[in-house]
């Protein structure tokens, strides 16, 4: 059953709910638009089209501590990180929900990662559908759909009286106030999205592994971590140990198989040492790889590497690249 | 709330550290917690996340046996920074240990086989664990042949337990080394061409093999040439961990994670993933 | 678009592919926006139809031809990519001979993200004062005498009128993810290994936070002092939009006034910190 909340009553809610949770919303920095912990309700930007990094750094923060190291008379005592408060991510699109879905799949896999799964289950995700397709968003063609409730606690579809509320599970139940008339009117129609072919493309990755593609393609890479770092399913990490001034911690920071250093061990081995092996490890990852441990594609669609990446590497075409050789490959 | 993460190192107390080579000591190293000392089971090819605090965390194969109640030995080669500040640790300073991680090798499969260990500097560290079990086990094994080879005769590690390798039954110990020395009587040879002279049978045999990714490579050449399949020849990869359970994604190599699916593969396995031939 | 120029562009990378004087062709093709433009290598002739040139190539290629060392390759370079080649010919990252260069006179480039064109000029292409490359074997495009604006750095003078400049700064670093894009970009960034990822010693701390990532751009800045050659593409690249120029352009200008220096104008003259003088005096020191 679906809920209207008016302009005010959203603001009303979000108002109450940040009295006892954090609340990470959508807020307008220069051009941008990124998801951050709010203190008022009035920084939120309701009117945005994509934020440019994907709400997964509030469950994977870009740089975190695991515990830190204390010592007292030479005895070490590590005290773990805390999750300490409640949160909700309010405003993210149905394309992040399902990416940090399929992050659950790895992060929540046993051995579970101690602070992500705390993380994750206090924090309720109540999210936006998306009014327009973006030129360069492909969800419907990755699993999801602007209107996709799947993954959220929450979805609110915006009409011209407010919200439409819809209540998809018992946590997103417990949040919504009371008092909120039934929603009778229609439910409005989801833009339509471009599809991109996506059949068998782990087939045709796990065919053409060894084609040289992939070196002709790294070459106007530029090896940042750009693609990685606004992507709602990249999710490899870097642990160091920082000291300062006698302070010990272990940190946890975003890493990407990009970087030269990636895999490069104290002994000098590495075993992506081309331009092209390591680009290859990207898409590999999330077609190849992340689907045989875990069933799904690592990739949502929202398109943000396709916007972000310096020199126009688009995601949608590679998976067509990779089907178009895996045609010619088998004389088709 | 704290989580129980799996993050967090157990911790441990240096024992003893022996100096092997100029390069690489041997640590033995005691868990604090008694039931976790207690239930601390491994096998042989496994091993653990070492950690210096204030410097970081790497992976080190577990080169003692369960039994030895004594503490769990890592045989660290200086080689970056949390490698240095490991061994700059005193005797009865603190260390965190995760683990064990990984699989192993399947020693219970190769009763009954001739066994031939190929290691190369510190690469013969993972490689001591499969020998002393074999050596506990002797009746269980045919012939065992030992490569062990080094930069100079300095770096030979494991130098005292020679003596206890040699008179063991039906076990042959083959030092080579790529540079001598005045002291040196021994053999002056690349391990692959050690392993070329003393020519092996394929026969009913199994080789394990690591060392430096040059040695391993051309050694993996004269192997097949004798006539070793790939599934009879057995390594310990090492690769970047930065977490051990399968999440960083830093070792993943081809489709495996090598801290899960690995260390230990066969070249079988290795040559259906890993990414450069 | 000026079809006699990609025309021109293409039959030279043709021919120099046909002829074998070159590997490959490092030029620019349509993106996948069907708007703007991308880098692209051509290596077999044919591949040379789908080079292009307009307003919207606003990429440096010259970082490329580091990748491909001892390689003969063409390179279709820009006036102010031209720098670039002269920076990496004076640093010896490139060889001359190793590089066809396929010089554009250029009439500048716009501002361009994926599927979006302005219709302004860059402002660096305004001040520009070369109407073509400082070094070329073979050049395309109409020769024009530029009108370019006079070089005042205003946007430095208002960056140093910010009231509270450490906390401004603090607060355009806080949003750096370290990506690095700015450094992959870069002509000038090229050390096998960057400090940024050096362990020993430590420079900068994995941490992904304002203080590590001042360091970070702080040092970045500086070992481009008198050696940034003004491309911007740090800028461009950066994907949360640090306002990079600022700190390249004040140095820029600090070395244009203490040392009457510009980077990548001459492959002879070396960067002033790369060089010592005996009897050089500055206003600091002894």
């Amino acid at each position: 059953m679906n809920l209207l909340a008016s302009k005010d009553d959203l603001i009303r809610w979000l108002d109450s709910l940040l009295q006892e949770r954090i609340v990470i919303a959508p807020v307008r920095v220069q051009e941008q638009t990124m998801f951050q912990p709010i203190s008022k309700v009035e920084e939120i930007a309701f009117d945005f089209d994509n934020t440019t990094l994907s709400p997964k750094g509030w469950f994977l923060p870009p740089t975190e501590a695991l515990f830190t190291v204390q010592r007292d008379d030479g005895q070490v005592n590590l005290v773990p990180a805390l999750v300490e408060r409640d949160a909700v991510v309010f405003g993210l699109h149905p394309c992040d929900a399902r990416g940090i879905a399929l992050m659950d799949s790895s992060f929540l896999q046993e051995p579970s990662d101690a602070l992500y799964r705390e993380r994750r289950s206090r924090t309720a995700l109540i999210g936006l559908a998306c009014r327009q397709a973006l030129p360069e968003c492909f969800c419907t063609s990755m699993g999801s759909a602007p209107d996709d409730p799947s993954h959220m606690d929450i979805l609110l579809t915006e009409v011209k009286d407010g919200y439409i509320v819809q209540v998809v599970t018992e946590k997103g139940k417990a949040l919504v106030p009371k008092g909120l008339a039934k929603y009778k009117g229609k439910v409005p129609t989801p833009p339509k999205l471009q599809a991109i072919p996506t059949m068998e493309v782990t087939s045709a990755m796990r065919g053409l592994f060894n084609d040289p593609y992939w070196e002709r393609l790294a070459d106007r890479c530029l090896h940042c971590n750009v693609c990685a770092y606004v992507c709602p399913t990249c999710y490899c990490f870097d642990v160091r140990d920082y000291s300062d001034k006698g302070k010990v911690e272990r940190v946890r920071s975003w890493e990407s198989c990009q970087s030269p250093g990636f895999s490069l061990t104290a002994g000098g081995y590495a075993p992506r040492t081309t331009k092209g092996e390591r680009l290859r490890q990207r898409f590999s990852h999330k077609f190849l790889y992340f689907p045989e441990r875990f069933r799904d594609v690592a990739c949502v669609g929202c398109g943000r590497c396709v916007k972000a990446c310096p020199v126009n590497i688009d995601i949608r075409e590679v998976i067509s690249d990779l089907q178009q050789l895996t045609e010619v490959k088998s004389g088709s | 709330m704290a989580p129980e993460s799996p993050f967090i190192p157990c911790l441990a107390t240096l024992k003893m550290a022996i100096q092997l080579t100029p390069d690489i000591k041997l640590l033995s190293v005691e868990l604090e917690d008694p039931d976790i000392r207690a239930s601390f089971d491994y096998k042989p090819g496994q091993f653990a996340l070492l950690s210096a605090f204030g410097e970081g965390e790497a992976p080190f194969g577990i080169v003692s046996l369960p039994q030895q109640r004594d503490g769990l030995e890592f045989a660290v080669r200086r080689i970056g920074t949390v490698t240095r500040a490991l061994q700059e640790l005193e005797p009865g300073d603190t260390l965190g240990v995760r683990g064990p991680f990984g699989n192993w090798f399947p020693l219970e499969d190769y009763e009954g086989k001739n066994i031939i260990i190929i290691g190369g500097g510190i690469g013969m560290a993972p490689l001591r664990p499969v020998i002393n079990r074999i050596l506990e086990r002797r009746d269980n094994y045919q012939e065992l042949l030992i490569i062990n080879g080094a930069r100079t005769p300095q770096d030979l590690v494991f130098q005292s337990e020679f003596p206890t390798w040699t008179k063991a039954p039906r076990t042959r110990l083959e030092l080579t080394v790529d540079r001598g020395d005045e002291q040196w009587k021994g053999r002056v040879a690349l391990v692959p061409d050690v392993v070329k002279e003393l020519a092996p049978s394929p026969d009913n045999a199994i080789a394990i093999i690591c060392g430096p990714p040059i040695m391993i490579r051309f050694t993996l050449a004269k192997l097949r040439n004798l006539g070793f399949k790939d599934n009879q020849i057995v390594t310990t990869l090492e690769a970047k961990m930065k977490c051990g359970l399968g999440k960083c994604a830093r070792c993943n190599i081809g489709e495996k994670y090598v801290c899960q699916d690995g260390p230990v593969f066969t070249l079988e396995q290795i040559s259906q993933f890993l990414e450069q031939p | 678009m000026d079809m006699e120029l990609i025309q021109q562009i293409r039959d030279k990378a043709r021919n120099l592919l046909e002829e074998g004087t070159v590997e490959g062709v490092i030029g620019y093709e349509r993106a996948s926006d069907g708007l703007t433009a991308r880098p692209f290598f051509a290596y077999e002739p044919a591949a040379a139809e789908r080079l292009i040139f307009d307003e919207t190539c606003i990429h440096d290629l010259v970082k490329y031809l580091l990748d491909k060392k001892g390689k003969k390759m063409a390179i279709v370079v820009k006036p102010c990519d031209s720098r670039a080649i002269n920076l990496l010919l004076n640093e010896e990252q490139i060889k001359r001979d190793k590089v066809f260069i396929i010089g554009v006179s250029c009439p500048g480039v716009v501002e361009t993200s994926w599927n979006r064109r302005s219709e302004t000029l860059q402002a660096r292409c305004r001040t520009c004062q070369l109407s073509k490359p400082l070094v070329y074997d073979f050049l395309v495009g109409r020769e024009v005498a530029r009108q370019a604006e006079e070089e005042t750095y205003s946007d430095i003078t208002e960056a140093k009128a910010i009231a509270n400049k450490e906390e401004f700064w603090l607060e355009q670093f806080g949003r750096c993810i370290r990506c690095y894009a700015c450094r992959q970009v870069c002509p000038g960034c090229y050390c096998p290994v960057c400090f940024a990822e050096r362990l020993e010693p430590l420079w900068v701390g994995i941490r992904i936070a304002p203080e590590e990532n001042r360091v970070w751009q702080t040092m970045r800045t500086f070992h481009l002092a008198g050696r940034c050659i003004g491309c911007n593409e740090c800028e461009r690249v950066c994907p949360v939009d640090i306002p990079l120029s600022l700190l390249n352009r004040k140095l820029e200008k600090d070395v244009k006034e203490l040392f009457a220096f510009q980077a990548g104008l001459d492959p002879e003259e070396s960067p002033p910190f790369a060089t010592f003088k005996k009897d050089e005096k500055l206003e600091f020191g002894a």
